[in-house]
């Protein structure tokens, strides 16, 4: 297997194979990079914030799936978080306890696998999806994942790191794996995975204040 | 405030469009499908749900929604005529 692309987003920037594309200035930086990257597509307004941040992770990984054949059915969606859907399920508590009124469009998001559905209808995918939740980021777990996926005959994942909690430590990080191009072991697979987020985590951060300061 | 103001408000609250304010809904774009708002049937659910909360409307023929929740300017006709 070969990590073929990355995207990372938070408050801070959104980044694309370890690249600043975009700097995080309000904190509606969601909808600031929805409106910065000219998208097109009403019903993100919609979306909670977790469907919202994998929607615009996807996005960033748009010239990487250009590329990619037979991505349609032999592509599977694999997520993970530790809050799971947390922040809807409190605003939908919200929503009936509070204004007697419980609402169905909140209702919908109240399962964090709801995101895989969005990206899957936005490109007409039929493969796999699955969501787990973890209490951190296992890039084991992930890669373990992915070797089960095409060994089941899927050439390609989707995979995401995905928080958004309304908490500091929000983040959203996209990688796409090839199961043909340039083989990879595991272990090596995990720890690159591994560097990857950690250099988002810090040097990112650190780049993108910087950046901002000058 | 007026009427047509009013419902954008209140469809952004009820909708939980938080990202939205009331001058990005036009009042004669389509409010479901691909164009305008993007809205769908949950949506739909949740107008008959406003019309009747808020105007105290009930819709006796659910072949209507589709006709009156076109657009603000069907919503804000329809609530006048129903007052």
């Amino acid at each position: 297997m070969k990590i073929i692309s990355h995207s990372y987003l938070n408050r801070f920037g959104a980044f694309v194979n370890g690249d600043l594309i975009l700097s995080g200035q309000e904190d509606n930086f969601l909808k600031q990079y929805f409106v910065q990257l000219e998208i097109d597509y009403p019903k993100f307004y919609k979306m909670d914030s977790l469907s919202k941040s994998a929607f615009l992770g996807d996005f960033l990984l748009k010239n990487t799936l250009q590329n990619m054949v037979n991505i349609d059915e032999k592509l599977q969606l694999i997520f993970a978080n530790s809050t799971s859907s947390q922040q809807t399920d409190l605003k939908f508590i919200e929503s009936y306890t509070f204004k007697k009124n419980p609402s169905p469009s909140l209702f919908v998001y109240t399962l964090p696998n709801i995101l895989a559905g969005e990206i899957a209808i936005k490109h007409k995918w039929y493969g796999e999806n699955i969501f787990f939740i973890l209490t951190k980021f296992d890039s084991k777990f992930f890669i373990d994942q992915i070797e089960m996926s095409f060994l089941r005959g899927n050439e390609y994942c989707m995979c995401g790191w995905i928080e958004m909690n309304g908490l500091e430590e929000e983040e959203c990080f996209m990688f796409v794996v090839s199961k043909t191009v340039h083989w990879v072991e595991n272990q090596e697979a995990s720890n690159e995975l591994n560097q990857i987020l950690n250099n988002y985590r810090n040097n990112g951060i650190k780049r993108t204040i910087k950046s901002s300061n000058n | 405030m007026e009427l047509k103001e009013q419902l954008k408000a209140q469809i952004i609250e009820q909708l939980n469009l938080e990202d939205l304010t009331t001058a990005d809904i036009k009042n004669d774009a389509p409010l479901f499908g691909d164009e305008g708002l993007g809205l769908d049937s949950i949506d739909a659910l949740e107008f008959i749900v406003l019309l009747d909360s808020e105007y105290s409307i009930k819709i006796d023929d659910p072949s209507l929604a589709r006709e009156i929740f076109y657009s603000i300017d069907s919503m804000a006709d329809f609530i006048e005529s129903n007052k």
